[in-house]
C-alpha cells in the first residue's frame, strides 16, 4: 500500500542575521521522516520552539524547504505545482479566530476557496458549501455569519469546514485544541474522529495536551530544536519511551494523572 | 473567619441598551492556607471575578455584593488607597496573558526591582540598597526556576517566550510575600514539564508559606494535582463548589459531571478513537443568556422547572445550583417540588 503521505529527509534552514557584529541566528529543522497511510493520525509534540509549526508549514507548502521531498500518494509534490498542493494538503492555523477574514461572511470564505481551486460553477458551490457546513455540525443558515456573530468553537468548525470542503487527502492542524474550552473541545475531537472515518483522510496535527495526543493519534513523533526525538505508534511511545525527553514529558504528564488518581 | 470571602456576587455590565448580569450570585470562599481553584469555560466570568476582587472594574458597571471582604473588611466600602495597599502587600495577581500584563518599555529588570517594597531593603546603608535590590531579585527568579537570569533580566518582555514570562510574573508577584496569590490561567500554553514545574512551586509555597492560592484555570489536571476545594463556574453563575475529592467521586451537577468526563486523560478505561462525553452547543454570548439555570438548554436532564433560578443547596461542606442533581432520581425530585 502506498502511503497518502511520505516526508523524505525534510531539512529546512532559517537563518536571520540581526546585526553584522553577532553571528547568524540559525534554526536548522530536519531531517525529518514519516509516512502517514489513509485515515491514519500523526501527533507532533513537544517543547515551545522546537520547530513544530514550521514543520506543519513545510507540510502544506507555506514554506520552501531546502532538501527532501514531500510525496503525495507516491508522486512528488513540487513546491511549484500549488494546484495540488492546495487540493490536497490543507492546513487549520492555531487561532482560528484571526485566521478567518473578519469582513466577509462564512459563505464567501468558504466559497473562495472553492472558487480558485476547484472547477465548480455558482450553483454547485452553494450546494457544495451547505453541505460542508451541515458536516461539521453548522446549520445551512450560516452561510450569512460573519466570525464576529460566531463562538469559538463554531469558529473553529468553520476553519475545519474551510480545509475539508475541497476533500483533501491530508489535513495539517497546528494545536486545534489549544484555545478551546473543555467541553467544545471534546465536541471537536469527535467531529474529526468522526469525519475522519467518514472519509479515510490522514490526520496530522500538533498539540501539548498528551492526554488528547494519546486518545486520538495512531502514531506519535517527538521534536527537540529541529529534530525528531523519538517517533513511532503511539502506544509504543507511550508505553516505553525511550529518548530521555520524551521520558521526561511523558512522566510529567502522568505523575499529574497518577496524583489524581491517588487521591481517590 | 475565611481570608477571602465573596458572597451573592453581581457585576452588571453595561451593553449599551440594557444592564446584562455577566456575574449572577457568585460565592466563593478561600481559606488561610487553602488553594482554591475556579473552574470555569471561557466567557463564564472568571476573569471577571478576579477584576472584581482587585478593583479593576470600570466605574460605570454595577458591582453589588452580600459580603466581598478580606480578613473581615469589606473591599467594597473602602478607599482606593486603602485598597491599593491590600493590593501591594497582601493579595498578589498573576494575569492571565504574561507578555501583554508586563511592561512593555522597561527591561525585567527594572520592572523586578521596581516591585520590591521598601521594607524588605533595611540592611546596609543607602547605597547599599541597589546591590539588595539586585539579589533578591536574583533570589527571586531562581526560586521560580529560571536559571539564566543574566540573560533574562536584560531583556524586554517581548523577547522572552511565554513561559519564561509566565514565571517571571509569579516571581512579581511574589515579591512583596503575599498572603493571597491569585493565579489567573496560568497553565495555559505550556508543555507538561513546565506546566509541573509550576504546579510544584505554588504547592511547595502553599506547604511551607501558608500562601493561599486562587488558582483560575480550565485545565482539570492540573487542578486536581494540587488544589482543596475548587468552585465550578458556569455562565456567571456557581454551579457546584466543594472539596476536590468530592467534586471528582461525585458530581451533583450535571455540568461539572459533564466537565470531568470530558477530559480523556481522567478515565483509564477509555479505548483509543473512541468519542469523548460531551455537552451539546457551546456557552452562550452575554447577549443571549437564557432565564432560570443558564445550563438549561445545553443540560441532559432540563425540565420545565429549570426556568426558575435554583437556589443553593448544601450537603456536608458540598454546595450545588440544580433543581435536579445527579444524586438523587428525577422521579423523586418532581414529586417533591409539586
Amino acid at each position: 500500500m502506498i502511503p497518502i503521505l511520505e516526508v523524505k529527509d525534510l531539512v529546512y534552514t532559517h537563518r536571520v542575521k540581526r546585526s553584522i557584529f553577532k553571528p547568524i541566528d540559525e534554526f536548522i529543522l530536519g531531517p525529518i521522516n514519516f509516512a502517514l497511510n489513509a485515515g491514519e493520525t500523526l501527533a507532533i509534540t513537544g517543547h515551545n520552539g522546537s520547530g513544530k509549526t514550521l514543520l506543519a508549514k513545510s507540510l502544506v507548502g507555506a514554506i520552501t524547504p531546502q532538501q527532501g521531498s514531500i510525496l503525495l500518494e507516491g508522486k512528488e509534490a513540487k513546491q511549484s505545482d500549488k494546484k495540488t498542493r492546495n487540493h490536497d494538503v490543507r492546513l487549520i492555523l492555531q487561532h482560528s479566530k484571526y485566521s478567518l477574514n473578519p469582513a466577509i461572511t462564512v459563505g464567501s470564505i468558504l466559497n473562495q476557496t472553492l472558487r480558485l481551486n476547484a472547477e465548480l460553477n455558482e450553483k454547485d458551490r452553494k450546494t457544495k458549501i451547505e453541505h460542508t457546513l451541515v458536516k461539521v455540525g453548522l446549520l445551512r443558515e450560516h452561510y450569512y455569519f460573519y466570525r464576529h456573530m460566531l463562538s469559538d468553537g463554531q469558529q473553529q468548525r468553520v476553519s475545519l469546514a474551510r480545509a475539508m470542503i475541497l476533500d483533501p487527502k491530508v489535513i495539517v492542524a497546528d494545536e486545534p485544541f489549544a484555545a478551546l474550552d473543555p467541553s467544545v473541545r471534546s465536541q471537536t475531537v469527535n467531529l474529526i474522529l468522526d469525519i475522519q472515518q467518514e472519509l479515510g483522510m490522514a490526520f496530522v496535527f500538533i498539540s501539548q495536551n498528551l492526554g488528547i495526543v494519546r486518545h486520538i493519534s495512531d502514531k506519535v513523533m517527538i521534536m527537540d530544536k529541529g529534530k525528531v526525538i523519538e517517533a513511532g505508534s503511539s502506544q509504543a511511545v507511550f508505553n516505553a519511551p525511550q529518548h530521555e525527553l520524551t521520558k521526561k514529558l511523558i512522566d510529567s504528564h502522568f505523575s499529574l494523572v497518577d496524583k489524581h488518581f491517588e487521591q481517590f | 473567619m475565611p481570608l477571602l470571602d465573596i458572597k451573592n456576587l453581581t457585576v452588571e455590565i453595561d451593553t449599551g441598551s440594557e444592564f446584562v448580569k455577566a456575574l449572577d450570585k457568585v460565592s466563593l470562599t478561600v481559606e488561610s492556607g487553602e488553594i482554591r481553584a475556579l473552574v470555569g469555560e471561557s466567557g463564564s466570568g472568571k476573569s471577571l471575578i478576579v477584576s472584581a476582587i482587585i478593583g479593576a472594574v470600570p466605574d460605570h458597571w454595577i458591582i453589588t455584593a452580600d459580603r466581598l471582604t478580606w480578613k473581615g473588611h469589606n473591599l467594597l466600602a473602602m478607599s482606593n488607597e486603602q485598597r491599593r495597599i491590600i493590593m501591594r502587600r497582601e493579595i498578589a495577581v498573576v494575569f492571565q496573558d504574561p507578555t501583554s500584563a508586563l511592561d512593555p518599555s522597561a527591561t525585567l529588570r527594572a520592572q523586578l526591582e521596581e516591585s520590591i517594597p521598601e521594607e524588605f531593603l533595611d540592611k546596609g546603608m543607602f547605597w547599599q540598597r541597589n546591590k539588595q535590590r539586585r539579589e533578591i531579585a536574583i533570589g527571586l527568579m531562581h526560586k521560580v526556576g529560571i536559571k539564566n537570569h543574566e540573560a533574562c533580566m536584560q531583556r524586554y518582555p517581548h523577547e522572552i517566550a511565554t513561559d519564561i514570562a509566565q514565571k517571571f510574573m509569579i516571581a512579581m508577584a511574589l515579591v512583596s510575600e503575599p498572603e493571597l496569590l491569585i493565579a489567573d490561567d496560568s497553565t495555559r500554553s505550556m508543555e507538561s514539564t513546565t506546566k509541573n514545574q509550576i504546579l510544584r512551586l505554588l504547592s511547595g509555597l502553599n506547604e511551607t508559606k501558608k500562601l493561599s492560592i486562587l488558582f483560575v484555570s480550565h485545565d482539570l489536571l492540573a487542578i486536581s494535582s494540587m488544589a482543596h476545594t475548587m468552585t465550578v463556574l458556569y455562565c456567571g453563575q456557581t454551579v457546584e463548589s466543594g472539596k476536590v475529592q468530592d467534586l471528582h467521586n461525585r458530581p451533583l451537577h450535571p455540568y461539572t459531571k459533564a466537565l470531568l468526563d470530558s477530559a480523556p486523560s481522567f478515565q483509564i478505561n477509555l479505548p483509543p478513537k473512541s468519542h469523548l462525553v460531551s455537552l451539546q452547543g457551546t456557552i452562550p454570548t452575554l447577549k443571549h443568556l437564557p432565564i432560570g439555570c443558564r445550563l438549561g438548554p445545553r443540560c441532559p436532564n432540563a425540565r420545565k422547572e429549570c426556568v426558575k433560578v435554583p437556589e443553593q443547596r448544601m450537603v456536608n461542606q458540598h454546595s450545588y445550583s440544580c433543581h435536579f442533581p445527579l444524586h438523587l432520581p428525577i422521579d423523586e425530585q418532581l414529586e417533591k417540588n409539586q
